[in-house]
């Protein structure tokens, strides 16, 4: 029973992580419909970039933000160049992106080598407590990544719910055009969503640095969970990133734990099961 | 055709009407028109050269045709559903390696070779037949992202299901089949073995590719409601066309485990799906020879040159973003490019030294057609509307 509970609370740990990288692919895919395949490939540069600034400079919050704020810069630059470039053909941006995957894990490959790296967090949050229930002593990062994440699901709800960006941005998942002819600079608010898309990636990647690792082949494990959750949530929504990180954070890890040998492919039962009952995903409102 | 067209260039006369033909423009002219017929020789010397470099080169040069053939396969076949169908695929290096571990774990689970190809075929098969049931409800980038998937999926049981696939080491093979005088444990055999199955996979998908059912395809791609308003069933075709494209992969993964005599999982992860959408998009979607070039370089790269340039990945990576921005439709959509070009520039000499007896202008418009088969630019799909 301690077992399962340790396993349930890494699993929302995970769900966190997961949740951090999806909610940007999401909403990416829903307000501007671009399959940005590099997500993952940024999740693990940021955790990259992240890691190179703790080691020299001994503070993990500074590497978390400018690995944030770096990655977002990334984001910024590549929305305005190649996304813009290729605005005419959503396979196009597709096609670019994962071109863009091979040149990011290759130069990634140079500076940091293909060994696996761990980010080490500093004081109290290194160290494990006993929980109160149960007895179960549990590492306080995963705690804290738990709770950071908590804390930004409820800061983008408060953000797409009760602010006018957030409408825009809700209104543009809905039906983008009518938006713009509203008069909304749609092209301001594609370039903020994407922008804040990758920043929460780069943050991921310093977060789940610390819990995964960062190595060869993080960025497309952590692509494979974000598509997953938004084939399960739905395409676009929100709230069906949180609940598709969720389900999908805990199968992964249930799985790891008690099916090593299914471990990947017991993470497709959700997905495959929602393909066929449900193809627009749980709390996706138009056909994908 | 009227008989001014047909005359040669050397007897146009200097004193006709309009602006007088230039030597230059008269050479030019002659030139090109006498390159035509060269065309097919051209490529069938091409054809000759790797035969030759294939089955009686060096080591190197020739193991590298042979693995490129192989991948070719199974580019070929996913250019068939990504560029005639529209379905751009992320699993098909996942079902190579079904193929692939389907004859080894055969094999070491004491079946004859010939049994175990027919037993990988049969699982490929299976698998294609039942992941398509998936993968075929949804299209362009969904697909993509499904099929992207499903190929991890393959990949987590080669990876993970250690009891069957040895995990990361992957499984060797012990002896390749043999039958009467063809012997495949025989390298030169094996070689015209994996040259044969490249022509007939090759001939297959151009017969499937200008056959009713593959113009009903280009349809499906280019306008699914029209098909389906009239009457066709789309979502048949499209399950066709992926089951086709699976099984060939599975082909490819016979050949592969033949070649190597290892099937470990890398030969399934993302980045290799990835390489196989690359060749594709590089050669050309839509052309099916494209993508066999695209095999080649790509091999050419990734198993021999990426000992000489050590971020061959950034090359590549750059590359296709190149392509994807610059020319969508790839090496072929390039050559296509050129001949078009070069058939307006003939019909513009040919008007300019015919001076007066045609418009300059209308000769130009003329030109195009002879290689305008091909319907808008593949892969650049217009951004549907919700």
């Amino acid at each position: 029973m301690q077992e399962f509970i340790a396993q349930t609370l890494n699993g929302l740990t995970l769900a966190g992580v997961i949740f951090l990288v999806s909610s940007g692919f999401t909403l990416v895919f829903g307000i501007m419909r671009v399959t940005n395949l590099a997500h993952g490939a940024v999740y693990l540069l940021g955790g990259y970039i992240g890691y190179s600034v703790i080691a020299s400079t001994n503070s993990f919050f500074l590497g978390l933000v400018t690995a944030a704020l770096s990655m977002a810069a990334f984001g910024f630059l590549l929305e305005r160049t190649l996304i813009t470039w290729l605005r005419r053909s959503e396979m196009a941006e597709l096609l670019a992106t994962l071109g863009l995957i091979y040149v990011i894990d290759d130069v990634a490959l140079a500076i940091w080598g293909g060994n696996p790296l761990t980010i080490n967090l500093p004081g109290i949050l290194g160290q494990s407590s006993t929980l109160p229930v149960s007895g179960i002593v549990y590492p306080n990062g995963r705690i804290f990544i738990l709770g950071v994440s908590i804390v930004v699901a409820a800061a983008l709800y408060y953000l797409l719910r009760r602010t006018r960006v957030g409408a825009i941005i809700r209104a543009g998942v809905d039906d983008r055009e009518m938006v713009g002819a509203l008069g909304v600079n749609v092209r301001l608010a594609w370039t903020l969503v994407f922008t804040l898309g990758a920043l929460l990636a780069g943050f991921a990647g310093v977060l789940g640095g610390t819990v995964l690792g960062l190595y060869t082949g993080a960025d497309s494990d952590m692509l494979l969970f974000a598509l997953a959750v938004v084939i399960v949530g739905g395409l676009g929504s929100f709230e069906g990133a949180i609940l598709g990180s969720l389900l999908i954070g805990l199968v992964v890890d249930y799985g790891t734990a008690y099916f090593a040998a299914f471990a990947y492919s017991v993470l497709f039962i959700p997905v495959i099961v929602v393909l066929l009952v449900k193809p627009q995903g749980l709390l996706g409102r138009q056909g994908a | 055709m009227t008989a001014a067209d047909r005359r040669p260039a050397g007897a146009v006369s200097p004193a006709g009407p309009g602006p007088p033909a230039s030597r230059l423009a008269r050479l030019t002219l002659v030139t090109l028109e006498r390159s035509r017929p060269l065309i097919a020789p051209a490529a069938g010397v091409a054809v000759a050269v790797i035969l030759v470099l294939l089955l009686q080169g060096n080591g190197f040069v020739s193991t590298l045709i042979e693995d490129a053939l192989v991948y070719a396969i199974a580019a070929m076949a996913l250019d068939f559903m990504a560029g005639y169908a529209g379905m751009i695929s992320l699993a098909q290096a996942g079902f190579l390696g079904v193929g692939a571990y389907g004859v080894a774990i055969a094999e070491n689970h004491f079946f004859s070779p010939w049994v175990a190809v027919g037993i990988a075929l049969g699982v490929v098969l299976v698998a294609g037949l039942a992941l398509g049931i998936v993968a075929v409800r949804t299209k362009g980038v969904s697909f993509v992202i499904i099929t992207l998937a499903l190929g991890q999926v393959l990949y987590g049981l080669a990876f993970q299901w250690t009891g069957l696939s040895e995990g990361d080491n992957g499984i060797t093979l012990a002896s390749l089949p043999s039958v009467g005088p063809i012997d495949l444990n025989d390298p030169l055999t094996l070689k015209m073995t994996v040259l044969v199955v490249f022509a007939v996979t090759a001939l297959v998908l151009l017969l499937l590719v200008h056959s009713p059912f593959g113009l009903s395809l280009r349809g499906v791609r280019s306008n699914e409601a029209r098909l389906t308003a009239l009457g066709y069933r789309t979502g048949l075709h499209r399950y066709l066309a992926w089951v086709i494209a699976v099984f060939f992969a599975g082909v490819a993964g016979v050949l592969y485990i033949f070649v190597n005599s290892l099937i470990s999982p890398t030969t399934m992860a993302f980045s290799a799906d990835g390489f196989l959408v690359v060749m594709v998009v590089l050669g050309g979607l839509g052309s099916i020879w494209g993508p066999a070039l695209g095999a080649l370089v790509i091999v050419l790269f990734q198993q021999e040159l990426s000992t000489y340039v050590s971020r061959w990945q950034t090359v590549m990576g750059l590359t296709l973003i190149a392509v994807v921005v610059l020319s969508p439709g790839g090496f072929w959509g390039l050559v296509r490019a050129a001949g078009r070009r070069r058939d307006a520039l003939i019909a513009r000499l040919r008007a300019r030294q015919d001076g007066g007896a045609a418009p300059p202008g209308g000769a130009g418009q003329a030109a195009g057609p002879p290689l305008a088969l091909e319907p808008a630019q593949p892969g650049t799909d217009p951004r549907q509307t919700p």
